[in-house]
């Protein structure tokens, strides 16, 4: 390929967000970055970015194929793969973000990046976007707010879980219908992170946002157990060096990146409301069916591991 | 220089008369075999990805279906009778009356050739038995006809907005100004040619005409309401606008007009009185005949014959997404960005390129796969350069619509030359004189981007994909 | 040649015009639910999307055998017949080619999602990769398991039940398709080779426009 020399060892990354300004984005560019410069003559990156060479639901059969050899997808895109990153998804599962990051740095966390060995992928470490939050074109304060809204889900039987929960109505679409099928009412609402929901804009077409905090969206950076196993000895080691100093930079960031995004989203004249207590409560009762119903696939001891980091922290 | 290889591979095999889809796909495949790393699977994995990773595609069978109906409903002769009413006593007046009935055809039909196939087949019979020359008529209709493209719905539209993922929806919006622009502007150029060359008209029929003309018409009108009004007033996405476009298509086609389906050859009314004295039979029918209908042979081919078509068009789209992929792979778009930004290419000149790639890629290519390829190239450098995403879709549109009335691949010279009974070459040369209001036209939208972008903006909200 | 609408014709103009229709109904009735009903049917637009691949799938090898694959023939209009007949051999063999290609390249994607091995070898199948990993396990988004496929989960995914559709069922249509498509063009190859014909791609004859003029206006048989 064009930039690369002969010899190196080629690892294309392919992911679906812009490069500069989304967390995940500025972190492939961070990690390709520090590959090129530090392993020079050994390996050589190149990141596709803005799902130019796949999208996230194509982008796990290409690296089995061998065609990509990094990705970054959100974890509910693992759910062929194990059930057990379900967990994630599951709202109110985690307090906040360091709650998810002390959860991931565990043993139970951990054990997850290689729960998909067997079938070909090798997690190697969890990226932040951040918590998410609801929004919709009336005011959401209680979860009988959303009774009969139809929101825009992924594909994900947790989420569509979740809306049916609150009585919403799950729906499926393009991500690039999304912000007109909301101004125009094709669908109420949406639930996303702060960056999300201001890169995207979709604060400008909706009645407001609700910081409910109620869920995590982060991403699997998978890689292909075959092609970690051909690399040399020193050259995996030092990949992954690299790999887990840049994620701990990035993560450190990406919180700061969704504050950022919620002040633009103040200053631009969004409206956000913040829950009290008692309304967080309402919604933390109104989503424990959805726990029930997924249980089995994620695993008690993972939903003891992460309320006790709750109750810890 | 591969690429250039690549490229030369793709002209080579279409100039020897390979299909427009193997040229693409086998070009891509030798060359991902002799120097990418990539395995045949993979590329089989990016044919199917064609289908499952462009939802928007899907908008496509769904308004060539409508078409479909619409053409075997008689919907046309309708629109074509409403449109003489209107302004068919002006000099020039059935040609006039042709560009208007074009427009309106345009705005329920998602593709050229078919508007020029429904409008063409009555209009340029009509305009010779009234005293217009065979060459003036098909030259009117041929251009006319390319407003199918730009007047939503659009096939190119949604090719362009699947290939570089922005909004069908503004697109659709930013169609409109443009397309009545441009029919104004063939309306008045025949107007003029008519007052100098003394060109018929026909008479005026008095507004009872134009009344019942258009109520006959406003069954067949009324899928625009559907369309436009279902996608901005928040029914449905543009894709689910087509398939109930096609649903309502059918359905006036098999009860109302019963030109079709196992209705037609059932009495139609001839007055509004008559209409409301069968009102009540009509439903009975209606009820009757409503599941029968769904697997009458006329149904049965309409639906094939739109499959066909969508069959022809979509494997030429999915081919050149595996190009698309061979060139994102070996990063070509960065490379041509970084030459043309590092050459000092500003909005003006890069527009120019623009518009010189696409007219010499539309003399050979069909233009859904031509833009498929070319969109991802430039879209990027547009972005760069502060190019209105939408803006840049409706110049290529523009150009597309160029491509079509223009040697040696011009899907609109091949049906107008079919349906006029003319060789292609009198088809050519009687397309000329509108060819330059074109292109007047083309340079207009291309340094107007006000055109294109105030009615999305104004509906939509400023556009989100920028620098 | 073939008569002029066969007993084949016959079931492929059906299945076009009926995975078309399934298509539009599908969308129309998730339509219809969201509006009319506030509900959903989340495995539509997946539905659909693969009906739609099918569609143009299969149907590409009848749109060879049709000649209505849209290509350029004007230089074939421009030389001599002898010359034509040897473009038209060229281009035959071109299509043949790549139809073989993407035969081999459709069964090894779609062989490892049905725990078959796919074959080795870049340009030609040299024989069986057997380390290949099984994917028989991978599902599809959102169309849930269809009872008539229950025993995919003992033959292929080790007795594990499958939640959503196997993708090993969508992606079939890859390896028919092109082997439809390899048939009809070694048949087409065959005509030109036999002096029947000269052109693969559409012509673009004036008679042949017309008849597709009347064709669209609801003249048939
Ligand atoms: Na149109
Ligand atoms: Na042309």
């Amino acid at each position: 390929a064009a930039a690369c020399d002969d010899g190196e060892i080629v690892v294309k990354f392919s992911h679906v967000t812009n490069t500069d300004k989304h967390p995940k984005g500025i972190a492939a560019s961070l990690l390709e970055k520090r590959v090129n410069e530090e392993m020079d003559g050994k390996m050589c990156m190149e990141v596709f970015p803005n799902s130019t060479l796949y999208n996230d639901n194509k982008v796990l059969e290409a690296m089995l194929q061998g065609d990509v050899q990094l990705a970054a997808p959100s974890l509910s895109k693992f759910e062929k793969f194990t059930k057990q990153f379900r967990l994630f998804d599951l709202p109110f599962m985690f307090k906040d973000i360091a709650a998810v990051d002390a959860f991931q740095a565990s043993d139970n966390g951990q054990a997850m990046l290689d729960s998909m060995q067997r079938r070909g992928l090798q997690g190697l470490g969890y990226w932040h976007n951040g918590m998410k939050q609801m929004s919709a074109n009336v005011p959401l304060l209680d979860p009988s707010d959303a009774n009969g809204l139809k929101f825009r889900v992924q594909s994900s039987d947790v989420l569509v879980a979740q809306m049916e929960a609150m009585g919403g109505s799950p729906q499926k679409m393009a991500f690039s219908e999304v912000y007109g099928a909301l101004q125009q009412g094709v669908v109420d609402g949406q639930e996303n992170t702060w960056s999300n929901i201001y890169g995207k804009k979709f604060f400008e077409v909706q009645d407001g946002v609700t910081e409910t905090n109620h869920g995590i969206l982060d991403y699997l950076v998978v890689t292909s157990v075959d092609w970690l196993d051909s690399l040399p000895e020193d050259v995996r080691t030092q990949f992954i060096t690299i790999f887990q100093e840049v994620t701990h930079t990035r993560n450190q960031e990406a919180e700061a990146v969704n504050l950022a995004a919620r002040q633009s989203i103040v200053d631009a004249g969004g409206t956000i409301r913040e829950l009290t207590p008692e309304q967080r409560a309402a919604w933390v009762e109104a989503m424990k069916p959805v726990w029930e119903k997924f249980t089995d696939d994620v695993g008690q001891d993972n939903i003891d591991a992460a309320q006790a980091i709750n109750a810890a922290g | 220089m591969a690429v250039v290889l690549l490229f030369a591979m793709v002209i080579g095999l279409l100039l020897i008369g390979v299909p427009i889809a193997v040229s693409l796909g086998l070009s891509s495949i030798l060359f991902l075999l002799l120097f990418g790393d990539a395995t045949l699977a993979s590329v089989a994995g990016t044919l199917f990805e064609a289908f499952e990773g462009h939802f928007t595609l899907l908008a496509i069978p769904f308004f060539i279906l409508a078409s479909s109906f619409m053409t075997t409903g008689g919907v046309a002769r309708r629109i074509i009778r409403f449109s003489i009413a209107c302004v068919g006593h002006l000099p020039g007046g059935l040609a006039i009356a042709g560009v208007f009935a074009c427009m309106m055809f345009a705005a329920l039909s998602g593709s050229s050739p078919a508007t020029v196939v429904a409008i063409g087949s009555i209009v340029i019979a009509g305009m010779r038995q009234v005293g217009y020359t065979k060459e003036f008529a098909a030259g009117v209709i041929c251009n006319a006809g390319t407003l199918g493209i730009l007047i939503p719905p659009s096939i190119v539209m949604v090719v362009y907005a699947a290939a570089v993922e922005v909004s069908v929806g503004r697109m659709f919006l930013a169609g409109v100004i443009p397309g009545l622009l441009a029919g104004l502007m063939l309306m008045v150029t025949i107007y003029v040619m008519a007052k100098v060359k003394n060109l018929p008209k026909g008479e005026w029929k008095g507004f009872g005409e134009i009344l019942w003309a258009s109520l006959n018409a406003s069954a067949g009108l009324f899928l625009i309401v559907i369309i436009l009004g279902g996608i901005y007033g928040g029914i449905f996405t543009p894709t689910e606008a087509a398939a109930v476009a096609s649903v309502y298509a059918f359905f006036v086609a098999t009860f109302v007009y019963r030109d079709m389906g196992p209705l037609k050859d059932e009495a139609k009314p001839q007055s509004l009185l008559e209409f409301f004295k069968m009102l009540p039979k009509f439903i009975g029918q209606t009820v009757v005949y409503f599941v029968p209908s769904f697997f009458h042979a006329d149904t049965r081919h309409a639906l094939f014959e739109a499959g066909k078509l969508t069959v022809t068009l979509l494997f030429v789209i999915a081919n050149a997404l595996i190009l698309k992929h061979v060139l994102t792979e070996q990063q070509v778009p960065q490379t041509i960005a970084n030459a043309m930004l590092s050459a000092g290419f500003g909005p003006v000149m890069f527009l120019i390129v623009v518009n010189v790639i696409l007219l010499i890629g539309g003399q050979f290519m069909e233009p859904s796969g031509l833009l498929v390829i070319v969109a991802p190239l430039v879209f990027p450098i547009a972005i760069e350069l502060g190019i209105d995403p939408i803006h840049l879709g409706i110049i290529m549109v523009v150009n597309m619509e160029i491509g079509m009335i223009t040697p040696p691949v011009g899907l609109n010279l091949f049906v107008t030359s079919g349906v006029a009974g003319m060789p292609m070459m009198g088809v050519v040369r009687a397309a000329l004189p509108f060819l330059a209001v074109l292109f007047v036209f083309l340079i207009m939208i291309t340094y107007i981007p006000w055109i294109s972008t105030v009615l999305p903006n104004a509906v939509m909200g400023p556009e989100i994909i920028t620098n | 040649m073939q008569t002029k609408h066969s007993f084949v014709d016959r079931i492929e103009e059906t299945l076009i015009a009926f995975l078309l229709g399934s298509m539009t109904l599908i969308t129309f009735a998730n339509v219809i639910a969201r509006f009319g009903f506030n509900s959903n049917i989340l495995w539509a637009l997946e539905a659909t999307v693969f009906l739609f691949a099918w569609l143009v799938l299969l149907g590409a090898s009848y749109a060879v055998k049709k000649h209505s694959h849209l290509g350029v023939d004007a230089i074939l209009n421009m030389v001599s017949p002898a010359t034509a007949r040897v473009l038209g051999l060229i281009a035959a063999a071109a299509c043949l080619v790549f139809s073989l290609l993407m035969l081999k390249g459709a069964y090894d994607y779609w062989a490892v999602f049905a725990d078959l091995p796919p074959t080795s070898g870049r340009w030609f199948p040299t024989g069986f990769d057997m380390k290949a990993r099984s994917q028989s396990f991978y599902e599809v988004q959102d169309v849930p398991m269809i009872g008539a496929f229950a025993f995919l989960e003992d033959l292929i995914n080790y007795g594990d039940a499958y939640e959503k559709l196997p993708k090993v069922v969508p992606y079939i249509v890859l390896p028919i398709s092109m082997l439809l498509l390899v048939y009809r063009f070694a048949q087409a190859a065959v005509a030109v080779l036999k002096g029947e014909t000269d052109r693969l791609v559409a012509s673009h004859e004036v008679e042949d426009e017309i008849a597709e003029v009347r064709a669209l206006q609801g003249e048939h048989d």
